[in-house]
C-alpha cells in the first residue's frame, strides 16, 4: 500500500481508470437513510466536486471514502481494490477535514509529520518530506507553531499540507474552505486548484457552494435527498441540467412547472398551471409526449425586457416590475406576470437604464433559451 | 453677583470636564470591580487560609512550643527535628516517604481503574445514560469513607469476603489486611470516584474528530490513544493524580484501620502532635509546613505544566 | 486507689474509649477529616427540648438561670436526662459534646467555652485544667452523697480530695481474648510475649502510646509513667519484640475482627471489651494481674461557668444514685460511688471484668502526666509505628 502512494505522486495518468468508485452504496444511520443508492466513478487526477444542500448526503459519502463510515449496502472501491472491511488507517486516502481537525498538542511541524512517524519513515525522509510539505503551502517559517497560535487560513494550509505529506492516491476535502471569510476563500481556492495541478492527485471534494465547485472541479456530482441528481463538467451541470433541482440548485433560474400541450415542426407547447403558454425545444432527454408534466427552466440572463411589446410573440408576456436590485455589470430584475408568476430577469446594466415601477413591460425569451425538464428523477 | 451665580456652562470647557469626571469615574469603577468581586472570597481566603498557615508557620518557629507553656525563642528545631536519628534510622523521613508511597500507589490504582471507566462513560456509552453512569459510580460518595474503610476490613480480613470468594473457586486465602496493599487498596476505592469525575469531564471534551484524524493519517485505534487521546488529556490526567495525591496524603484513617501495626503516616503524626499524647504543636506545626510546601511544589508543577498544554487547546 | 503519681497536669492523651467509642471514633475521624478537629462541637443535644437560640454563649456568659451549658462525652448525655432534669428543676440544658479531652481542651483555652457550666473531663485532664487554672473548687457541701464515694475515689491521685472534680464513671484497659481458641487463662501481660508465636498477626493493641507503654512498663514491674529514660526504653525493646505479632495498633478496627475470630486477642478498654463479651460468648475481657490503667471521667465546674447554682443542681441530679445508675448500666461504666454500686444489676456488679477485686484493683494505676519525657514516648511511638 505504501508503495502505491510513494508511486502515485509523480505519475499523472491520463486514462480514464478510476481512482474511487462508488457501486450502488447505502447508507443508513439508526433508521435514516442517508445515502441511497449511489454510483460514482472518480477518475485518476481529476479534481472532483460532490455538491449539494446540507444534509444532502454529500459528507457522508465522503466519510464512506474516507472509512469513518462502512456502507450499508454497496461497495466502494480505491483503485479497484474494495475497501469493505479496510478500516481507515489502512486506506490510501487522506482527508483535510472541514474544522482543520489539527492535533493542539502538537505543533506545526509534528502534525505534519504525524502521518509520517506512524508509517515508521525514516528521521531523515520524514525532515525532508515535511519540510516539502511545508513550503508547498507556504507555511516554511511557522513549523514552531502551535495550531491555537495560527489564524484559520493557515490552519487550512496546515491540514492540507498534514494530507499531502503521505502522499495519498486520494484527497478528501470536506469543505475545506467553509470556515473562511469570503476573500481569503477565493484566495485559497487558487491555490487549492493549483496545489492540484501541481500534484496530479486526485482531490475530493465536498462543498454546499456551487460557485466553488463551479469554479474548481473537472466535474462534479450533485447531490440532492442521498441520491446523485447528476453527474457532470460545470458546463454540463449549469447549461443542460438534468432535473429541476439542478437547475434551480446551480445557479439562478426561473421554473415553470406544466404539461405538455401538443409537438409540432420540433417545438413543445408547454401549459403551465398559471396558464401560460410557453414554446420549448424538447431534448434528448425531455422529448415528452402530450400531457406529460414537464418543468421548463429559463435562466434569467436569457430573457430580455422591453416596455414596448416586441414583435414575436413567442414567450413573450406582460407584467409589472415589483423590484430592482442593481448589481454593478448587471441589474437584477423582479417582475410580476399577469398571471401571476414572478419571473426573475437579469440584464446587463448598460440596458434599459430606467425602467418605471408603474408602467407595464414585456418579457420575452427564444424557445432555445428554455429548458424542458421531467419533474421525476430521472431513475437509475 | 456674577460670584454668586453659578457661571453659565462654557460648551467646550464644560466638555473637557465631563470626559475628566467620565475617566475618573471609569477609573474607580476599574478599580472597585475587582475589588468587589473578589473581596469576599479575598477575606475568607484571608482569614481562614492565609492568616492560619501563619499561625502555623510562626508555631513551626518555636521549637517544642506547646500550648499554655511559655513559648521559647525562634529556632528552626522543628525542622531538624524531622531529620532526627533514632537508633541510626531516620524515623520521620521514613513516615514521609510512607506517606508518599501510599499516595503514589493509590493514586496510580485510581488512574489505572478510573481512565478506562471514564473513557468508556464518555466516549463510549450511550449519550442518555452518561449522566446516570456518573451518578451511579459517585453514589458510594455519598457514605462516610470511614465506614467504606470500615467494610474494606470486612472484606479484606482473613476470614472475610474475599477469601470466601476464593474459597469458592478453590483458590488459596490471601492475607492482605494490615499491609500496605490494604491500604493502597482502601484509599484508591475512597479517591476513584474523584478521579473517574475529573478524567470523565476530560475525556468527554475530547473531539472525536481528532481520533479521526489520527486514523485517517494511519493510527491503528492503540495509536490514536496514544498519540492523541492520552495526549490531549494529559492536563485532566495531571489533574485527578494530584488531586488523588495530594487528598491522600492527609487520609489518616485509612492507613489507620487497613495498614496494620506499621502504618504510621504524616497526617496521623501530625495528629498525633497536636491532639495526641505530646501535644508538640511546634513539632506539628514544621510538619505540617513541610506538607503544605509539598503539596504547594506539586501544585505549581501541575500549573506550570498544565498550562503549556492547555494554551494550545 | 493503688500508687499515686502525682498527676498535676499534662496529658497522657488518651484515645476515646467510652462504651459508645465506635460512634465517637467515627465522629473524631469525621472531624478531623473535615479539619474541624480544634473547633469540634459536634451536636447540640436536646435542642428540641432546649432553645438554646435566646441563651447564645456570649448573652448567657452573663448568668440566665433558667439555662445550663454542659460540655460532655456524647455516652453522658440523653434525652431522656435532659428532658427529666428539666422537669425536675425548670432549668433548660444546652449540651454540646467532644470527643476527646484534647479538643475539650483546646475549645476551652481558645476562649470557646465560656458559656459551659459542667465538663466532663478525664482523670488526667483534671489536673491539667487545674494547673492552668481553668477549674473552680467544688464546694463539697452542695454535694448531696459525696460521703458515699468509694474509699478508692476519696482523694484520687489526680485530683486530691477531690478538690475540683467529683468522679463519675470509671473503668479499666485489659485485654480480651477468644477463650475457645487461647484455652488457657490470660492472666497477666507477660501472655502475649509468651504466646507471640500463636498470636501472630491475631492480635491488636491499642492506638495510643501510654496505653501501650504503659503495660509494657508495668509488664517489666515499673510505674504505667515512668518517667524514667530508661525504664521507657526498655519498656520500647520490649515492645519492638513483640511488633512482628501485632496485626495492627487500633482503638476501634479489633471489634468485628474479634467477633468473627479473625483475632484472638486485643488491648481493649473494659467498656469495648464487656461489649465485645455481649456479641460473642467466647470472648473474655480480663484485667491483667500485674495492674492496668484505671481511668476516670469527672464532672466539673470552670472558673468562668455562668451558671454555678445551676451546675451545682446538675451535679446532684446526675450523680443520684438512680440517675447515675441507670446511665452506667446502659453504657456498662463502673461507678466511684457505693450507693450507685449497689444499683446497679447484679450481673455488672458481680462482674469481675467491670468492678476488679480490691487485689487486683490495688495494682492498677491512672495514667499520670509524664512532663517532658512525653515527647521521647512519642518518639519512640512514632517508631514503633513506623518501623
Amino acid at each position: 500500500m505504501a508503495q502505491t502512494i510513494a508511486k502515485n505522486l509523480p505519475t499523472v495518468e491520463t486514462d480514464t481508470k478510476y481512482d474511487v468508485e462508488l457501486h450502488n452504496v447505502f447508507k443508513v444511520y439508526n433508521g435514516e437513510t442517508a445515502v441511497r443508492g449511489i454510483d460514482l466513478g472518480i477518475r485518476q487526477g481529476e479534481f472532483f466536486s460532490i455538491l449539494g444542500p446540507s444534509g444532502c448526503g454529500k459528507t457522508t459519502t465522503l466519510r464512506l471514502i474516507a472509512g469513518f463510515e462502512e456502507p450499508s449496502a454497496g461497495e466502494v472501491l480505491v483503485r479497484g481494490k474494495s475497501m469493505v472491511g479496510v478500516p481507515p488507517y489502512r486506506r490510501p486516502v487522506n482527508t483535510v477535514f472541514q474544522s482543520y481537525a489539527l492535533f493542539g498538542h502538537l505543533t506545526v511541524w509534528d502534525n505534519i509529520a504525524f502521518g509520517l512517524r506512524i508509517k515508521q519513515k525514516s528521521k531523515s525522509d520524514i525532515q525532508r518530506l515535511v519540510g516539502e510539505a511545508l513550503h508547498l503551502v507556504k507555511m516554511d517559517s511557522f513549523a514552531r507553531r502551535y495550531p491555537a497560535q495560527l489564524s484559520g487560513g493557515q490552519q487550512q494550509r496546515i491540514a492540507l499540507a498534514r494530507a499531502l505529506v503521505n502522499q495519498p492516491t486520494v484527497v478528501l476535502l470536506d469543505e475545506p474552505l467553509g470556515a473562511l471569510d469570503l476573500k481569503l476563500r477565493k484566495e485559497m481556492q487558487v491555490e487549492l486548484s493549483t496545489l492540484h495541478k501541481e500534484l496530479g492527485v486526485t482531490f475530493v471534494m465536498v462543498t454546499h457552494d456551487q460557485e466553488e465547485a463551479l469554479s474548481l472541479s473537472d466535474r462534479i456530482a450533485v447531490m440532492n435527498e442521498g441520491r446523485v441528481e447528476q453527474i457532470g463538467t460545470p458546463s454540463e451541470i449549469y447549461d443542460f441540467p438534468k432535473t429541476p433541482f439542478v437547475a434551480d440548485f446551480i445557479g439562478e433560474t426561473n421554473l415553470f412547472e406544466g404539461y405538455v400541450e401538443s409537438v409540432d415542426a420540433g417545438l413543445m407547447k408547454v401549459t403551465t398551471q398559471q396558464g401560460l403558454s410557453i414554446l420549448v425545444k424538447p431534448t434528448a432527454a425531455c422529448n415528452g409526449s402530450t400531457s406529460d408534466p414537464v418543468v421548463v427552466s429559463v435562466r434569467p440572463e436569457k430573457i430580455q425586457v422591453t416596455l414596448d411589446a416586441p414583435g414575436s410573440r413567442i414567450n413573450c408576456f406582460e407584467g409589472r416590475l415589483i423590484h430592482t436590485m442593481f448589481l454593478g455589470t448587471h441589474v437584477h430584475y423582479v417582475v410580476q406576470l399577469l398571471s401571476g408568476d414572478r419571473v426573475t430577469v437579469m440584464q446587463p446594466s448598460h440596458v434599459n437604464g430606467s425602467v418605471s415601477a408603474e408602467a407595464p413591460l414585456y418579457i420575452h425569451w427564444a424557445a432555445t433559451d428554455g429548458l424542458p425538464l421531467f419533474t421525476q428523477p430521472p431513475s437509475h | 453677583m456674577a460670584t454668586s451665580a453659578p457661571l453659565p456652562p462654557v460648551p467646550g470647557a464644560h466638555s473637557s470636564t465631563d470626559t475628566v469626571a467620565a475617566k475618573l469615574k471609569r477609573k474607580l469603577v476599574s478599580l472597585i470591580q475587582p475589588t468587589v468581586l473578589l473581596g469576599p472570597a479575598g477575606i475568607w481566603l484571608f482569614l481562614l487560609l492565609v492568616v492560619p498557615t501563619l499561625m502555623i508557620l510562626e508555631l513551626s518557629l518555636i521549637p517544642g512550643f506547646r500550648p499554655g507553656e511559655p513559648a521559647g525563642a525562634y529556632g528552626l528545631g522543628n525542622y531538624t527535628k524531622i531529620f532526627e536519628l533514632i537508633d541510626g534510622q531516620p524515623i520521620y523521613l521514613w513516615v514521609i516517604a510512607r506517606s508518599v508511597l501510599f499516595s503514589v500507589g493509590s493514586m496510580l490504582i485510581c488512574l489505572f481503574l478510573g481512565f478506562p471507566v471514564a473513557y468508556w462513560i464518555a466516549i463510549m456509552a450511550p449519550k442518555r445514560w452518561q449522566n446516570l453512569l456518573l451518578v451511579s459510580f459517585v453514589l458510594p460518595l455519598w457514605t462516610s469513607s470511614l465506614l467504606r474503610s470500615y467494610a474494606w476490613i470486612t472484606i479484606l480480613r482473613p476470614t472475610g469476603v474475599l477469601n470466601s470468594l476464593l474459597g469458592v473457586f478453590n483458590l488459596p486465602p490471601v492475607d492482605i489486611l494490615n499491609t500496605q496493599t490494604a491500604v493502597m487498596i482502601g484509599l484508591a476505592y475512597n479517591y476513584l470516584p474523584y478521579m473517574v469525575l475529573i478524567l470523565y469531564s476530560s475525556l468527554e471534551k475530547l473531539d472525536q474528530r481528532l481520533l479521526e484524524a489520527a486514523s485517517d493519517l494511519g493510527a491503528t485505534p492503540q495509536q490514536g490513544f496514544w498519540k492523541v487521546t492520552v495526549p490531549q488529556t494529559l492536563p485532566g490526567i495531571a489533574a485527578g493524580c494530584l488531586l488523588v495525591f495530594i487528598t491522600n496524603l492527609g487520609d489518616f484513617v485509612v492507613p489507620e484501620l487497613l495498614g496494620g501495626a506499621s502504618s504510621m503516616t504524616m497526617a496521623r503524626l501530625v495528629y498525633n502532635q497536636f491532639l495526641g499524647a505530646t501535644r508538640n504543636w511546634g513539632f506539628g506545626s514544621g510538619l505540617s509546613m513541610v506538607l503544605i510546601l509539598g503539596v504547594s511544589i506539586a501544585i505549581a508543577l501541575l500549573l506550570k505544566y498544565g498550562d503549556q498544554k492547555a494554551e494550545d487547546f | 486507689m493503688p500508687p499515686v503519681h502525682p498527676s498535676d497536669s499534662r496529658f497522657s492523651g488518651r484515645s476515646p474509649r467510652l462504651s459508645a467509642s465506635r460512634r465517637r471514633f467515627l465522629q473524631l475521624s469525621g472531624a478531623a477529616l473535615s479539619g474541624a478537629v480544634l473547633t469540634n462541637c459536634a451536636r447540640n443535644i436536646g435542642s428540641g427540648s432546649t432553645d438554646a437560640s435566646p441563651a447564645s454563649p456570649a448573652s448567657s456568659s452573663g448568668g440566665g438561670d433558667n439555662t445550663l451549658h454542659v460540655y460532655s462525652w456524647s455516652a453522658y448525655i440523653d434525652d431522656d436526662l435532659l428532658k427529666s432534669f428539666e422537669q425536675e428543676t425548670g432549668i433548660k440544658v444546652v449540651a454540646d459534646i467532644y470527643d476527646s479531652n484534647e479538643t475539650m481542651l483546646a475549645k476551652i483555652q481558645a476562649g470557646g467555652g465560656k458559656q459551659y457550666s459542667i465538663i466532663y473531663p478525664s482523670d488526667y485532664m483534671v489536673g491539667q485544667m487545674a494547673e492552668l487554672n481553668l477549674l473552680s473548687p467544688i464546694d463539697k457541701e452542695r454535694v448531696p452523697g459525696y460521703s458515699d464515694l468509694l474509699a478508692q475515689w476519696k482523694s484520687p491521685s489526680y485530683d486530691v480530695d477531690n478538690k475540683d472534680s467529683i468522679p463519675y464513671a470509671w473503668g479499666t484497659t485489659g485485654l480480651v481474648y477468644n477463650t475457645e481458641v487461647l484455652t488457657k487463662p490470660v492472666t497477666d501481660w507477660s501472655y502475649l510475649w509468651d504466646n507471640k508465636k500463636q498470636l501472630s498477626g491475631k492480635m491488636t493493641l491499642l492506638n495510643d502510646v501510654r496505653e501501650v507503654m504503659g503495660f509494657t512498663l508495668k509488664s517489666l514491674g515499673f510505674s504505667n509513667s515512668s518517667k524514667d529514660p530508661k525504664q521507657i526504653e526498655a519498656a520500647y525493646k520490649k515492645l519492638a519484640q513483640l511488633k512482628p505479632a501485632i496485626s495492627s495498633f487500633t482503638t476501634d478496627g479489633w471489634r468485628d475482627q474479634i467477633v468473627v475470630g479473625d483475632l484472638l486477642l486485643s488491648h481493649a478498654y473494659s467498656v469495648d471489651g464487656i461489649d465485645a463479651m455481649a456479641s460473642n460468648p467466647k470472648l473474655q475481657y480480663v484485667i491483667p494481674s500485674s495492674g492496668a490503667t484505671v481511668w476516670t471521667d469527672t464532672i466539673v465546674i470552670p472558673k468562668a461557668a455562668p451558671n454555678v447554682d445551676a451546675a451545682y443542681k446538675w451535679i446532684a441530679y446526675t450523680i443520684n444514685p438512680e440517675t447515675a445508675a441507670t446511665v452506667l448500666a446502659r453504657l456498662k461504666f463502673a461507678t466511684p460511688n457505693r450507693k450507685t454500686l449497689e444499683l446497679l444489676p447484679k450481673e455488672l456488679r458481680e462482674n469481675p471484668a467491670l468492678i476488679p477485686p480490691d487485689a487486683v484493683l490495688k495494682k492498677c494505676e491512672v495514667l499520670a502526666n509524664v512532663d517532658t519525657a512525653t515527647d521521647l514516648y512519642d518518639r519512640y511511638w512514632t517508631q514503633l509505628t513506623s518501623g
